[in-house]
């Protein structure tokens, strides 16, 4: 059984061109930052070769950038992985991981419609939450959003 | 009042659609169901369908994606329906007024009767906002 020394050690010594920064959070959390071209390298490394779970990936608008979270947990030495990728503010862009696990792919279409974020490769981009009225190049979740809808009423009518 | 309403008010079947609540309401109406306070015994019966309801219970701020599922429900219930908000959420969206998926309050979807306000309404409120109902149609 591998050990959480181990399987940090691989990991920094397996992909030291690709982490930009390493966290060490506390015993049962560890911060990867790593560049967003490695992202299928390494996501599909610790999903399938060190067998952990994927959790879930949570996309943040930091206003300076914007910036992808995949969490992995390995049970066996209960330990979470969050792989950090920062992504240009402008056009963000990065290669989808859904080819490489099934569980990601619904996660990736919810970030694509309210963040913006493309995710090159993967193999069914349409919207899953947002009505089909919703018009196109609006990001609701973005910090600049504004209100584009002229019918909506804001006030509680007393 | 018609026959066919005096009928009805002897025994309202109530439907209920949550629109995007957080559960809390629909939990306090499936209370009102509960043998402590057993809506039952004035004749109210939860359905499963609109098609056998006179009365439609809402609860959850009304989202860009249900508001057009409320309005064809609201047309499938056989007339006369009357429709009872529930919670801050269906009154006035509550907290998530400001919500880019919330643009209208359910009043301006569909005319509303009774409004029901709480965060969550207790089951004793929901009993007494359906009495007042009935009394208001029967006009005593």
């Amino acid at each position: 059984m591998r050990t959480r020394e181990q399987v940090l050690k691989d990991l920094q010594t397996r992909f030291k061109d690709d982490i930009v920064d390493l966290l060490d959070k506390s015993p049962k959390r560890v911060y990867m930052e790593i560049k967003p071209e490695a992202i299928v390298r390494i996501g599909s490394y610790i999903f399938k070769d060190l067998e952990a779970r994927f959790n879930i990936a949570s996309g943040v608008d930091a206003r300076s950038h914007i910036e992808i979270l995949y969490h992995f947990s390995l049970e066996y030495i209960n330990l979470l992985i969050s792989l950090r990728v920062k992504l240009d503010r402008e056009k963000p862009s990065i290669d989808s991981l859904a080819n490489s696990f099934k569980a990601v792919n619904w996660v990736e279409r919810e970030m694509s419609e309210l963040l913006g974020i493309e995710f090159k490769g993967h193999p069914e981009m349409k919207r899953l939450l947002l009505p089909e009225e919703w018009p196109e190049g609006v990001y609701p979740l973005r910090a600049d959003y504004e209100e584009w809808d002229k019918n909506a009423i804001r006030d509680r009518g007393v | 009042m018609s026959f066919a309403v005096n009928a009805l008010l002897k025994s309202p079947w109530v439907f209920h659609l949550s629109t995007g609540s957080c559960n809390n309401c629909d939990i306090e109406i499936l209370d009102c169901l509960t043998p402590r306070y057993d809506i039952e015994r004035f004749g109210m019966l939860l359905v499963g369908s609109i098609k056998h309801a006179d009365v439609l219970l809402v609860t959850g701020s009304c989202n860009r994606k249900s508001a057009g599922r409320l309005k064809t429900l609201y047309e499938q219930a056989p007339q006369p329906c009357v429709v009872v908000a529930i919670g801050e959420c269906s009154l006035s969206r509550g907290l998530f007024i400001h919500s880019y998926n919330c643009p209208v309050p359910l009043d301006k979807i569909i005319p509303v009767s009774v409004y029901i306000p709480g965060c969550p309404p207790k089951p004793e409120a929901i009993i007494g906002g359906v009495v007042k109902l009935i009394q208001k149609v029967k006009g005593t």
